[in-house]
């Protein structure tokens, strides 16, 4: 290999690492819902949207950075999450439907009303906050005088996957660590024990929808600075969401993690190697080969592996 | 009784005479589909105004045949199929009898074909895909002169300037993208240009870095890139941002030549050049004043979008008064024989080149100088000497 080309290679791999972190932080929020309440969130993108929107005029009107509106849409949009919850989700839960699955079809229903209300709203105009430090980056020469080769590293990618690794963490530590978490685990893992060990199940419920529309709320406001925003933008998160819960096993937030870098990667690869028109194509390549080759996804490799051990 | 008959009779026939003063000065409706919502809204907004304008101009000069010139806007949001609708409802129930407007290729080619099929005069009025004046089409016309020759100017800037050896073009994977990677990658042919690189992306696309790293590592003198609005600021930023440094970044029209480009990419946008159909500083009748007019009523300079649109009113104008009559064949015949002068430049719908109906005028090269679109090529129309070579990445502070 030669140094231009291991330049490509590595700078693809960064490329790939932090969208990947960003996708993950995406992809979480789905997960969790679909562990807990066992339905494919279909307004996860519009929720993305919303919090873009919110972090959006935050900047435009008050100057607020957005990476300080990550603390304030990601709260606004768990209360949004908690009352979909309980004022739309739960009370078609209760009801018998001709369709097993019709809180999905109520969830399509809720993404259209909040793309169509920002359409109505803001017009479908698109729109960018122009931060200070949209095109900065760190670059490997400015550290290393001679490289051999020059790879640079943007100042607004680094900061987003920084903060999505840290969000990651926290729920982590959430999840495993307190007792409200393992409340939530316990309902996705089993409702009905989880019930009869005196866990509120509906609370969980409503806790972890809130949760999921807070974590892609903090990732709406993580992708403005690096990215633009329109009304219609949430059906493209939507599917890279769905996509990555697939693959990374449903239900399962670590298995979420590692295919949204597996995402990433893959995705950036593609565009070099291949093609950039590609990518969207490399993108359900990988989907429709998880459900095939990898129905549990990366969670069923890795409690294989612990039982292994 | 007798005298109430006659003053019946005298009313009615007031009545009638009445009815037909009114008539006489019953308006023109005209409707144009246009995107006012959705990514190309940007486009759809600078044409509106600048139709709107060109009406008013000739609303307080006596209007179209003694009537009164009113517009109505449709939003098509760039989607073919609903511009599609809106023109069939216009000519099937409205009975207008000569469409104007749309902005992409796409929308402009689905309504070419109804315009066609139900025999009624079209203007294209900034759509760029070869292939909408290709198609034999009678009843097609097109203002803005078609993708092969976007870049005569630029090619031109090539030839005389940058003298670049190798090309490396990314495009938008849209009708207006393709059309023009297709022409641009025989023009580098006929120029003795090396491609290198050519790869187009999806609307959407939140990543270059992948491509811009390979075109990079092939560092290629020129980078042509064909995009809309926010994808050319994306593209400028991101090449900032990992230094890949070219002789030149040329935009192919436009989302590299509107204002917003410049508001979003910032000082990446710095040094870029890009193909144009028109620019606010050519010296054709009314071309200075239309662009101050627009400038201090909203903010910014029009692009050719809007001096298109703007010209197109009068051309609509011009063609109707010398019609026989306001059917759609007679306007036909009368905008074949158009020949008159503009803002946009001179207009005559010629037969060439395998084009039908086709305007052809010159092209111009800008170039963003201190946050401003700059006119700077061909020399003759110069209004600020072109800035090159151009400072690395490295370079700039």
């Amino acid at each position: 290999m030669t140094a231009p080309q291991v330049e490509v290679l590595l700078q693809t791999l960064i490329a790939g690492l932090l969208l990947g972190g960003l996708y993950a932080l995406i992809g979480i929020g789905m997960t969790l819902i679909m562990g807990v309440m066992k339905i494919i969130n279909l307004a996860h993108g519009e929720l993305m949207m919303v919090a873009m929107f919110i972090a959006y005029w935050l900047f435009t009107l008050l100057q607020i950075d957005p990476y300080v509106s990550v603390f304030i849409a990601a709260p606004v949009l768990f209360v949004i999450g908690v009352l979909l919850q309980k004022f739309l989700i739960t009370p078609v839960l209760k009801v018998d439907s001709i369709l097993p699955e019709n809180q999905v079809i109520l969830t399509v229903g809720i993404g259209m009303v909040l793309s169509n209300l920002a359409t109505l709203l803001f017009k479908s105009d698109y729109r960018s906050v122009s931060v200070e430090y949209a095109s900065q980056a760190w670059y490997l020469t400015d550290y290393w005088k001679d490289a051999p080769i020059e790879l640079s590293l943007s100042f607004a990618w680094a900061v987003s996957f920084l903060i999505a690794l840290v969000i990651t963490a926290v729920l982590w530590f959430f999840l495993t660590k307190t007792d409200t978490g393992k409340s939530v685990r316990a309902t996705a893992q089993d409702l009905h024990a989880a019930l009869l060990m005196g866990v509120n199940v509906n609370r969980m419920r409503m806790l972890s929808f809130g949760i999921g529309a807070g974590l892609v709320g903090a990732a709406g406001c993580l992708f403005i600075p690096i990215y633009y925003l329109y009304p219609a933008l949430g059906g493209q998160f939507t599917l890279i969401a769905f996509v990555i819960t697939i693959l990374g096993g449903l239900g399962s937030t670590v298995g979420a993690i590692i295919g949204g870098v597996i995402l990433g990667i893959f995705e950036s690869m593609t565009a070099t190697y291949v093609g950039m028109g590609w990518a969207p194509v490399g993108r359900f390549v990988i989907f429709v080969a998880a459900l095939i080759f990898l129905p549990g996804g990366v969670a069923s490799l890795l409690r294989k592996r612990r039982v292994g051990k | 009784m007798e005298r109430l008959r006659h003053l019946s009779v005298l009313v009615m026939v007031m009545a009638v005479l009445f009815a037909a003063e009114v008539f006489a000065a019953e308006p023109l409706r005209l409707a144009i589909p246009l995107p006012l919502t959705g990514g190309q809204a940007k486009f759809g907004e600078m044409m509106k105004r600048s139709y709107e304008m060109a009406a008013e101009e000739i609303n307080a000069k006596g209007g179209v045949r003694g009537r009164k010139l009113a517009l109505e806007f449709e939003d098509s949001s760039a989607k073919p199929e609903i511009a599609r609708a809106i023109v069939e409802k216009l000519i099937d129930v409205k009975k207008q009898p000569i469409i104007i407007g749309e902005y992409t290729s796409a929308c402009a080619k689905a309504v070419a074909a109804v315009a066609e099929e139900r025999k009624t005069p079209y203007v294209v009025v900034a759509s760029a895909a070869d292939e909408i004046t290709q198609q034999k089409y009678k009843y097609v016309f097109r203002m803005n002169p078609p993708n092969a020759h976007y870049s005569d100017g630029l090619m031109s800037y090539f030839k005389e300037v940058v003298k670049p050896a190798t090309m490396a073009i990314i495009y938008e994977s849209s009708d207006f993208g393709s059309s023009s990677a297709k022409d641009m990658v025989k023009n580098a042919e006929r120029a003795g240009i090396r491609v290198l690189v050519n790869e187009k992306y999806e609307k959407g696309a939140v990543d270059f870095r992948p491509i811009l790293s390979k075109v990079k590592a092939a560092n290629p003198d020129v980078i042509f890139m064909v995009s809309y609005v926010m994808d050319a600021a994306l593209l400028m930023r991101q090449i900032k941002e990992l230094r890949v440094d070219a002789r030149l970044f040329a935009g192919g029209a436009a989302g590299f030549d509107i204002p917003e480009f410049v508001d979003n990419a910032k000082d990446a946008a710095e040094y870029v050049v890009t193909a144009t159909l028109w620019t606010p500083q050519l010296t054709f009748k009314g071309a200075r004043e239309y662009a101050a007019k627009f400038k201090s009523k909203y903010g910014d300079f029009p692009s050719y979008h809007g001096a298109s649109a703007y010209a197109t009113v009068y051309v609509v104008k011009d063609a109707l008064e010398r019609a026989k009559n306001l059917t759609p064949d007679e306007i036909r015949a009368a905008l074949k024989a158009t020949k008159m002068e503009t803002a946009f430049g001179p207009v005559q719908f010629a037969d060439k080149e395998g084009f039908q109906n086709q305007n052809f005028t010159d092209t111009y090269v800008r170039q963003v100088i201190k946050g401003e679109h700059e006119t700077i090529w061909p020399a003759a129309y110069a209004t600020q000497k072109y800035i090159f070579p151009i400072p690395k990445w490295r370079e700039r502070r």
